[in-house]
């Protein structure tokens, strides 16, 4: 067999593969259509979930410092897994304002992100819905936000949480003198007297890409892929 | 007519030791600097391994984070170790294999430590936070290009020799060795290029990125391994290729089949539903190429067992050509949609499989290359038997608990994630003793490549012993291993006895 053979069948058979699975559906994908949804009040707008600003920052973090290798975001479907049954996972089963909101993960849920964090294991939790999991069920009633840095600056604070294997990110928080009024976003972990405990700018940002991720808006038609229940109300 | 056969042996000789010293000082700064690396990788993911389990391990450092230690860990053991591991066993081999001195021996040091330089610059980067988030590909953007330029700095003059050998058959290590040298670039310009360059939907990305990894392991690192491994076993046995058709159909199933593996991993991922399974088929289907090339290899080597269990060379080969079976029954059992590939697509068996197979298989391979090539290019024998010896057991230990991490820690855990009517505490404590064999599976490999880094620093000081006979691995006492007392030859492998 000549080299020219060779290297052309190695070309056939690397290249259809290629083709197929990587190129042609990378293209096809790489502008979705934009699906319309029907606002609250009638008008029309575009299902295009929020990243811009704090919380495209806070996905860089989340990025550089790992938390893909033990967290994921992805509910599967049922055919592929049990991440929809999971209390809290995909939606909130009883979510008090907004009723059953459980779905599994569509293309558009990472629309305006550079890369999609799906995650490499679960040693911790999937984190799809964490943003509406802390504001409803961790800290309910209370600010969701001190939650989110406190659990950041110790996972293994809260009694419950002990078994953790979460690390600390202590190293995204600095102690400084208190000048005038305490900070409002201060730790309420034993300090130094006169000093506090601040989240940093990439802290802030982290949670506030945290806090992002949710899966409670309403999903097109075309996207939902839930059963109608048969207590929704059918419209007039 | 005896005469013309020993002076062709004579020239062959010469030959194969002008080709040895053309390639000494890049082959040795490969596999030296690739052994560096492998150190730093080890500790990192001793470093990394520990947190799992150990939480409060090493925290008040952002540097050392769990995220960031783990990525720089198999960041450092792909493109420090293995890569370079490549680099240096290919370039001799071909040079071997095409029978052509190298010419561009300078160059191709030049663009090694160009490599070295932006490896460096990208572990550096994950640990000071400047990581990319995509597994695998977590060097800061800046990296890939140079990683590219030098990359075919090093590799263009095999391809070049080949070209302009003289005519003869194609023995099926050049294969291996061509195609795998011709795939890397394609798959590395082509993730960069579609990750970086062009953003695209990012869920399709993250399909891509597992793509990627998937095709570094099964269309470089295992045709790198396979082709060393066809040419060191009938190499040293002294005997032809069990059945060479055998070779060739493992050689084109493995191009066939392969490059539409990876994208089980998105299993349920809004990407197009074909591409998980054609991944997951892809991946079940490796025990074809993988298993045609055991058989072949392992029945070649086995054809004369003393000189298999002598030979530190063939044992650290067969040990790996073991680790590829075990790896490809992992591949089948770990990979079926609806049974297992839910359980492993989440947990530690995705961690355990890719190091069974870049440690298990690809690292023992090269091990089996390193402990041949070293001699000849530096002209001493290895030093000991017993620090080989070391080598080769606690490796194996390691990797024996490496392959329980992959299938039954990872089945474990997968069973605690999915029993959704269970507390998550639960798939978290199934997967705790696994965590712990890990560190404990990191701790065997240092260990064991406590022995190997010494003996390769003496031998990269041209300290072995000036002999022509071996270093086998003999266990009886009668004798020396090393041949009688003063049997002693400066020329090396220069001679015609020493091949």
């Amino acid at each position: 067999m000549s080299f020219r053979t060779f290297f052309l069948s190695l070309s056939a058979s690397f290249g259809l593969a290629w083709l197929a699975i990587v190129i042609v559906p990378y293209f096809k994908m790489r502008a979705l259509e934009p699906i319309a949804v029907e606002d609250g009040d009638g008008t029309n707008a575009v299902y295009i979930p929020k990243r811009a600003g704090r919380i495209a920052d806070g996905a860089e973090v989340y990025a550089a410092n790992g938390c893909y290798q033990c967290h994921s975001q992805l509910i599967r479907p049922t055919y592929a897994g049990n991440d929809m049954f999971r209390p809290d996972w995909g939606g909130i089963a009883g979510d008090e304002d907004r009723g059953d909101t459980r779905r599994e993960t569509n293309a558009f849920d990472f629309e305006r992100e550079k890369f999609a964090p799906i995650g490499v294991a679960r040693l911790g939790t999937d984190l799809s819905n964490l943003g509406r999991r802390v504001e409803a069920v961790y800290a309910k009633g209370g600010d969701a936000e001190k939650w989110l840095y406190a659990h950041l600056y110790n996972p293994r604070w809260r009694p419950g949480r002990r078994e953790s294997t979460c690390p600390s990110f202590r190293f995204l928080f600095q102690v400084v003198e208190v000048k005038g009024n305490p900070s409002e976003e201060a730790l309420d972990f034993p300090v130094k007297e006169g000093m506090e405990i601040i989240p940093k700018r990439e802290a802030k940002a982290l949670v506030s890409y945290l806090l992002s991720l949710k899966k409670d808006q309403s999903v097109p038609d075309s996207l939902n892929f839930t059963p109608p229940t048969a207590a929704a109300p059918v419209a007039p | 007519m005896s005469s013309e056969v020993s002076q062709n042996l004579e020239q062959d000789a010469v030959l194969r030791a002008s080709i040895d010293r053309s390639l000494r000082h890049p082959v040795m700064f490969f596999l030296t600097s690739g052994a560096a690396w492998l150190a730093v990788s080890i500790i990192l993911g001793m470093i990394s391994s520990a947190k799992v389990h150990s939480p409060d391990f090493l925290d008040s450092w952002g540097w050392l984070t769990y995220g960031r230690t783990q990525a720089a860990h198999i960041n450092a053991l792909i493109y420090g170790w293995g890569f370079q591991a490549a680099f240096g066993v290919i370039i001799w081999l071909l040079s071997r294999l095409s029978r052509q001195e190298c010419r561009a021996a300078g160059l191709i040091l030049a663009a090694g430590h160009v490599w070295n330089l932006s490896i460096f610059v990208g572990i550096l980067g994950i640990l000071a936070g400047f990581g990319t988030g995509m597994p695998w590909m977590e060097f800061p953007a800046f990296c890939w290009p140079v990683m590219l330029l030098s990359y075919f700095a090093i590799m263009v003059w095999s391809l070049v020799q080949f070209k302009v050998r003289p005519e003869g058959h194609v023995y099926i290590s050049q294969w291996y060795l061509m195609a795998a040298m011709i795939w890397f670039p394609w798959v590395f310009i082509t993730a960069n290029v579609l990750l970086h360059v062009i953003p695209g939907n990012p869920v399709m990305a993250a399909g891509i990125n597992a793509w990627y990894k998937s095709s570094l392991l099964f269309l470089f690192f295992t045709p790198v391994a396979l082709g060393t491994a066809f040419y060191l076993v009938p190499k040293v046995s002294g005997r032809p290729i069990h059945s060479y058709s055998l070779a060739q159909l493992g050689f084109w199933s493995l191009a066939v089949i392969m490059p539409w593996a990876g994208m089980q991993k998105l299993t349920g991922a809004p990407i197009p539903y074909f591409l998980p399974y054609l991944g997951a088929t892809a991946t079940i289907l490796f025990f074809i190429p993988a298993l045609t090339a055991a058989v072949s290899i392992l029945r070649t080597a086995i054809a004369d067992p003393e000189i298999a269990s002598h030979s530190p060379t063939l044992r650290f080969t067969m040990a790996g050509i073991v680790g590829l079976v075990v790896m490809a029954v992992a591949a089948v059992f770990l990979n079926i949609p609806g049974k297992t590939l839910e359980l492993s697509q989440f947990s530690m068996s995705g961690y355990g499989f890719e190091i069974l197979a870049l440690y298990g298989f690809f690292s023992f391979v090269m091990f089996g290359a390193i402990y041949f090539i070293v001699p000849r290019i530096t002209r001493r024998e290895w030093l000991s038997r017993r620090l080989i010896k070391w080598h080769f057991f606690l490796s194996t230990y390691g990797v024996s608990l490496i392959a329980l991490v992959a299938i039954f820690g990872g089945l474990q855990q997968g069973i605690g994630q999915e029993a959704f009517d269970q507390p998550w505490s639960e798939a978290s404590q199934r997967a705790f003793p696994y965590a712990v064999l890990i560190t404990f599976i990191w701790f065997f490999i240092m260990l064991s490549n406590i022995f190997f880094f010494m003996h390769l620093t003496v031998m990269w000081l041209r300290l072995g012993r000036r002999s022509t006979h071996p270093t086998l691995l003999v266990s009886d006492h009668h004798g020396s291993p090393h041949g009688e007392d003063g049997d002693i030859d400066n020329a090396g492998s220069m001679t015609a006895s020493a091949h």
